[in-house]
């Protein structure tokens, strides 16, 4: 008799680890763009939480990239079909609050990732820090150059909260080394092409130039590619942590990349929503710590994006920010 | 561009000196803002830097070039940016599967060819317009090229490879190169070919020109695949600066492409216009943004620096142009 109420016992916990309880749960997961290499990292680590957990992920991109009324549609859509719980990354932070309260409205247990939204309830947050990771990879670059020289920001898009943040770090850092001088800080948008004739440009009128801290990895990319075309050298760093980048650190043309952790945003931002609406106890606020990632510490993300596997709730948990 | 009034008469000197008089007044508010940017920079006036401005320039010129002969014929092509993408990654993939730079570049000028020569049909045989043929266009080469990519970039070509958009002759870089060649070919094509005469026709009375026997759907589809080619053309010197594609890499392009157009001189209306006129106003962009770095212009106030500009040259063409 005790044996049986003990497997009685055990029989729920047996199912919630198989996940077979949970065969129809909908995860709707929404995401920026198709076109940045970080929303797919977000995608992908959405895609293997639901996975381990037994429920299923639905991506909803707008088809032009950064839509604010296409998201706002698409969550339109959504509500009508229903999902279990959203994964959401806003457009936009602010013009997307409406779009929130919809949801909300709805009763769809919503969960933020990426860019805090400014209104609407969330159940959390899941980010990284925009201004720590530009600090970071500011210093590490700054020290890198022996701490003196010049040193160029290739900044992103104009106004985007992203760029904000990772350009104060930038200038922040250099506060600090006070013989290294910022000799022009300029918008490349985030653009590959950009990145390449902004330093171009910028060549002409500085001969010397020791450090660039782009806001993105395709820029600093770009400006590798400047940099190799006038036989000049200078140490680069990007952001984001992306495949390529990855591959640019490995043959020591980049210095080194902020990591944004897309993959570890979109697995734990997944787990608290089917966490969440299973009723199991979640964190409210996971904003991820910066690594920059460099030639002594490439190696784990140097792998296959769906063949990394996201932490343990136990892991994730005790990255928990704020009570 | 009085020249289209009557076309069977082909090139003769007095038009051509009244476009040299236009010509004149485009070369001016290019000369201007280099005179400004020589007096503000010392930077500025350096071989390096106008080599480094012209090679800036000759990927929108690519671009905008093919674009000028549609736009001649009234048309749009609002597909060149995301051909750029497709075409690349298209080429880039080639390029990695076989090794060979050569079949690589076949395979995005095919690609971009084969864009274009989709869109010339729907315009010419299916009669949609070209606004919308176009526009249509790049969503589906959108919808081909993120679903390909996802997300991801193609990156890493052989040394040969990049020659054609980081390379030299005679410390010249190698784009430069490409774009005097189409430069001269495409003013030659427009102007001194019957072929070129027609085109300018069709753009200024279609039914005229059609009455007069010119074979329309011909050369409608004519244009629309060069400028498919070009930006397959574009896509190859891109990839090869680059060295890396993305799905995106085309879609801030088009705009910047057709402006270079529009402040070449060229009319929307059709029949105005000229290939040596588009290369002014691709300098006169890339000019814009080349200035703006010298001189560190604060990120904050770069777009309305280049709105004014490009405005401002506008204006002082129209006033050329009510002067001659």
């Amino acid at each position: 008799m005790k044996k049986l109420t003990y497997l009685a016992a055990l029989l729920p916990a047996a199912l919630l680890a198989t996940g077979a309880w949970a065969a129809d749960e909908t995860i709707a997961v929404f995401t920026k763009n198709q076109t940045n290499p970080y929303f797919q990292t977000v995608r992908v680590g959405a895609d293997v939480a639901a996975k381990s957990m037994g429920a299923t992920a639905v991506h909803y991109i707008p088809t032009k990239p950064d839509s604010i009324p296409e998201q706002l549609s698409q969550i339109e859509d959504v509500i009508v079909k229903k999902p279990n719980a959203i994964v959401f990354v806003p457009v936009d932070y602010k013009a997307m609050t409406p779009g929130v309260e919809m949801i909300n409205e709805a009763g769809i247990p919503v969960v933020n990732v990426t860019d805090r939204g400014a209104g609407g309830e969330y159940v959390a947050f899941v980010g990284a820090d925009d201004y720590s990771l530009g600090l970071e990879t500011g210093r590490f670059l700054l020290n890198a150059i022996g701490g003196k020289g010049n040193v160029v920001i290739l900044e992103g898009v104009k106004g985007s909260l992203t760029s904000i943040d990772r350009v104060r770090g930038f200038n922040d850092a250099i506060k600090e080394f006070k013989d290294v001088k910022l000799v022009a800080s300029q918008p490349a948008n985030y653009q590959r092409l950009q990145g390449l004739q902004v330093l171009e440009n910028l060549m002409q009128s500085h001969p010397q130039i020791d450090g660039v801290l782009a806001a993105n990895d395709a820029m600093a990319i770009g400006a590798i590619e400047a940099l190799d075309g006038a036989n000049r050298k200078a140490q680069v760093a990007g952001i984001n942590g992306t495949k390529e980048a990855v591959d640019a650190i490995k043959t020591g043309k980049l210095l080194a990349s902020g990591d944004y952790n897309g993959f570890l945003q979109g697995c734990i931002g997944t787990m608290i929503a089917i966490r969440d609406l299973r009723g199991e106890s979640v964190v409210k606020e996971v904003v991820l710590k910066p690594t920059v990632i460099n030639a002594s510490n490439y190696q784990p993300y140097d792998v296959a994006l769906d063949a990394r596997t996201c932490p343990t709730w136990e892991e994730a948990a005790a990255m928990e920010t704020k009570k | 561009m009085s020249i289209t009034d009557n076309p069977t008469t082909g090139a003769s000197g007095i038009h051509l000196s009244k476009d040299m008089q236009q010509l004149v007044y485009r070369l001016l508010a290019a000369g201007l803002l280099c005179l400004a940017l020589s007096i503000a920079s010392d930077a500025f006036l350096t071989s390096n830097n106008i080599l480094n401005v012209l090679r800036q320039a000759s990927l929108l010129f690519f671009l905008a070039s093919g674009l000028t002969l549609v736009i001649l014929t009234g048309g749009l092509d609002l597909s060149v940016g995301a051909n750029i993408g497709l075409s690349a990654c298209m080429a880039a993939t080639a390029i990695k599967a076989t090794g060979s730079p050569v079949l690589g570049t076949l395979a995005g000028l095919a690609t971009g060819l084969l864009i274009g020569l989709c869109n010339g049909l729907m315009v010419a045989k299916l009669r949609i317009p070209s606004f919308i043929a176009t526009y249509g266009m790049l969503w589906v080469l959108h919808g081909i090229t993120y679903y390909y990519m996802a997300g991801e970039s193609i990156h890493g070509f052989p040394p040969e490879f990049r020659q054609i958009g980081s390379g030299y002759f005679l410390g010249i870089p190698i784009p430069i190169y490409l774009m005097v060649v189409f430069l001269l070919a495409g003013t030659f094509f427009a102007q001194r070919t019957v072929w070129g005469q027609q085109i300018y026709a069709i753009g200024a009375n279609p039914v005229a020109a059609r009455l007069t026997g010119i074979p329309v759907d011909r050369r409608l589809i004519l244009v629309y695949a060069f400028s498919g080619a070009m930006a397959g053309v574009a896509s190859i010197v891109f990839l090869a600066r680059l060295n890396s594609a993305e799905g995106d890499i085309g879609e801030t392009m088009t705009l910047p492409a057709i402006a270079a157009v529009l402040i070449g001189g060229a009319s929307l209306f059709g029949g105005i216009g000229s290939v040596f006129g588009t290369f002014i106003g691709a300098l006169i962009l890339t000019l814009v943004l080349n200035g703006m770095n010298l001189l560190a212009v604060n990120a904050s106030w770069q777009p309305l620096v280049t709105g004014a500009i490009v405005i401002f040259a506008v204006w002082l063409d129209m006033y050329g142009r009510k002067k001659a």
